[in-house]
């Protein structure tokens, strides 16, 4: 378990944390998402005890970090942003040296070669040099440094950077089956990866966390509207009427299309507005042809919570912002998971 | 103490498989090779005090050449923000690089014996005491050249001005004693005891002085902690 209280770093004068708290459990697949330069990485080295921080406590397990940092980086496994490797070395001595100075003892040793190895797919490049690795070679042999050693925390500063679609597969599935005994944070900038792997977000922009909570709540934190779009067959209808006698339904778009027209409305109750305007179209006798709801993705939120033209108080529900914001274009929940 | 190793064992291995490593040995044994057979037969006696003189100022280039990568080349490889993270102390970490250097340092003393084989094949009336302590001197203060050495290191992530920061220090002890003529009296003693070579001409003698053998070993542990301390100062680490 890492807990984090009140957690500040400065360099000079510029604030790279500032007054961070959250708690991890185990168990839990974090995500720590955040623009470049949020300070994601900062946070993670101050959890590894690579930085001290300017004020703030970061207890791992109930201890503090300062107390006893050497028991702390036992039991953590960390693959950094950059992902040094010695590349003179051949990839088997590297994961030994490490698993020595890990304190992983002899008769362990093999065992947890065995996994990782065959975890992190090394095999055929056990031999090799790592300086001759490709890049995705490369990450896997960090990620393998990562785990040698079985910790319970691990630390992973934008894991898939540089990998190609199918080594991020591999990556991410490596992620979640040591995510289920494990505490796992990953760092990244990547909307996808975040949303694919991780139960749990923290949103970091400019050195605060601006939005903490299971994946799910994330939009709705953000926005309880949705959007509709209704097509109908024809020109164009009246709607005055119906938008005096529902106000709930706001106008947003209108896109004449060669047999029908798009009109977009945001909503917060979907059932009801639907009924309602079937009921209304009916009454002008006008046919639907297409109904189609759209949430806020995860990239929206995103791009909400870390745009430079927001600040805080627009960050709780607030129906004007969201309505007029034309930056982040709302796209079909249905492609959202791909 | 057995991180310190496990560090001191991989670099040892790791600079034994690099070709960097074999062109410094040689460029130092065929330096010292010339020099000893041009001197040797003028001086004509069974004694091994100009070797160890001349071992002596040839550490002036080949320790800061073996050191200058010790602990830059981990920074500007990143592979130091590893190794912080790892459940060992900074000091390990100093400790390791400097056990592989000293290791290195034997290797290629040990190939001096060559020299001493030839003294011993051909000269008369040899004093083996005075050869052992001169060992031991020159071990010491490669000791302590290895410190600053490593010292410097910690201070750049540029390998090249680190030998050159590991050079300039070392030759203020290696040379302070040219500069002692051009002295007044009272400064004069004050940097003829900061010299290496004052301390040395002991061990050449065969007198093993605490004193001389605790300012060599006081050298390499200030030079040491200031290198961990410079880690430390760095990268803001957290105290461990």
């Amino acid at each position: 378990m890492i807990s984090i209280e009140n957690l500040s770093k400065t360099f000079g004068d510029i604030r790279a944390v500032d007054n961070a708290s959250f708690t991890i459990r185990r168990g839990e697949i974090v995500g720590f998402l955040g623009p470049n330069g949020a300070g994601k990485t900062t946070t993670l080295r101050m959890v590894t005890g690579l930085l001290q921080p300017t004020a703030g406590n970061i207890l791992i397990n109930d201890i503090p970090l300062q107390d006893d940092p050497l028991a702390a980086a036992r039991i953590i496994g960390y693959l950094p942003e950059q992902n040094p490797l010695y590349n003179d070395m051949l990839v088997y001595d590297y994961l030994k040296y490490v698993a020595t100075l890990r304190e992983v003892r002899k008769g362990d040793f093999i065992n947890r070669l065995d996994f990782v190895v065959q975890k992190c797919g090394l095999f055929e490049v056990l031999a090799q040099p790592i300086g001759t690795l490709s890049k995705g070679y490369r990450q896997r042999t960090g990620l393998a440094q990562a785990i040698i050693h079985d910790p319970e925390v691990l630390l992973l500063d934008e894991p898939t950077s540089g990998l190609d679609p199918n080594q991020i597969i591999d990556v991410r599935q490596l992620i979640r089956e040591m995510g289920n005994a494990k505490t796992v944070v990953l760092s990244s900038h990547i909307l996808q990866e975040v949303q694919a792997l991780c139960d749990r977000i923290i949103i970091i922009n400019r050195g605060k966390i601006i939005a903490d909570a299971i994946k799910d709540d994330l939009p709705a934190l953000l926005e309880s509207r949705m959007r509709v779009t209704i097509e109908i067959e024809g020109g164009e209808m009246e709607l005055e009427p119906f938008l005096i006698d529902y106000p709930d339904a706001v106008l947003a778009e209108i896109e004449p299309q060669d047999q029908s027209v798009l009109y977009t409305f945001t909503i917060t109750e979907e059932a009801e507005f639907k009924r309602r305007f079937a009921q209304y179209a009916m009454q002008k006798q006008r046919l639907i042809v297409g109904m189609k709801t759209h949430s806020l993705s995860l990239e929206d939120v995103f791009h909400r919570l870390t745009s430079p033209i927001l600040d805080e108080d627009n960050l709780m529900p607030d129906s004007n912002v969201v309505q007029h914001s034309d930056a982040a274009e709302p796209q079909d929940k249905e492609t959202r998971d791909e | 103490m057995n991180s310190a190793l496990t560090i001191a064992r991989k670099e040892f291995v790791a600079a034994l498989r690099s070709l960097s490593t074999y062109i410094i040995f040689t460029i130092f044994l065929v330096i010292s090779g010339i020099l000893f057979s041009m001197t040797v037969f003028k001086i004509g006696k069974a004694e091994l005090r100009f070797l160890f003189e001349l071992i002596h100022y040839t550490y002036l280039f080949y320790i800061p050449a073996i050191t200058m990568g010790s602990l830059a080349r981990e920074k500007s490889g990143g592979t130091l923000e590893l190794l912080m993270t790892l459940p060992l102390r900074t000091g390990q970490i100093v400790a390791g690089k400097f056990i592989a250097a000293l290791l290195l340092l034997v290797t290629v003393i040990l190939c001096t014996l060559v020299f001493f084989g030839i003294i011993l094949w051909y000269g008369f009336g040899i004093d083996y005491g005075a050869i052992m302590s001169g060992y031991l001197g020159i071990l010491m203060a490669g000791g302590a050249y290895i410190a600053i050495g490593i010292f410097a290191s910690s201070i750049q992530q540029d390998q090249v001005l680190a030998f050159i920061l590991a050079f300039v220090i070392s030759a203020f002890f290696c040379l302070s004693t040219v500069i002692l003529p051009l002295l007044p009296v009272a400064v004069a003693s004050v940097f003829q005891f900061i010299s290496f070579g004052y301390h040395l001409d002991s061990f050449y003698k065969g007198v093993l002085d605490s004193r001389d053998i605790l300012w060599f070993l006081s050298i390499t542990a200030g030079f040491l902690l200031m290198a961990e301390f410079n880690l430390k100062l760095r990268n803001r680490a957290q105290e461990r």
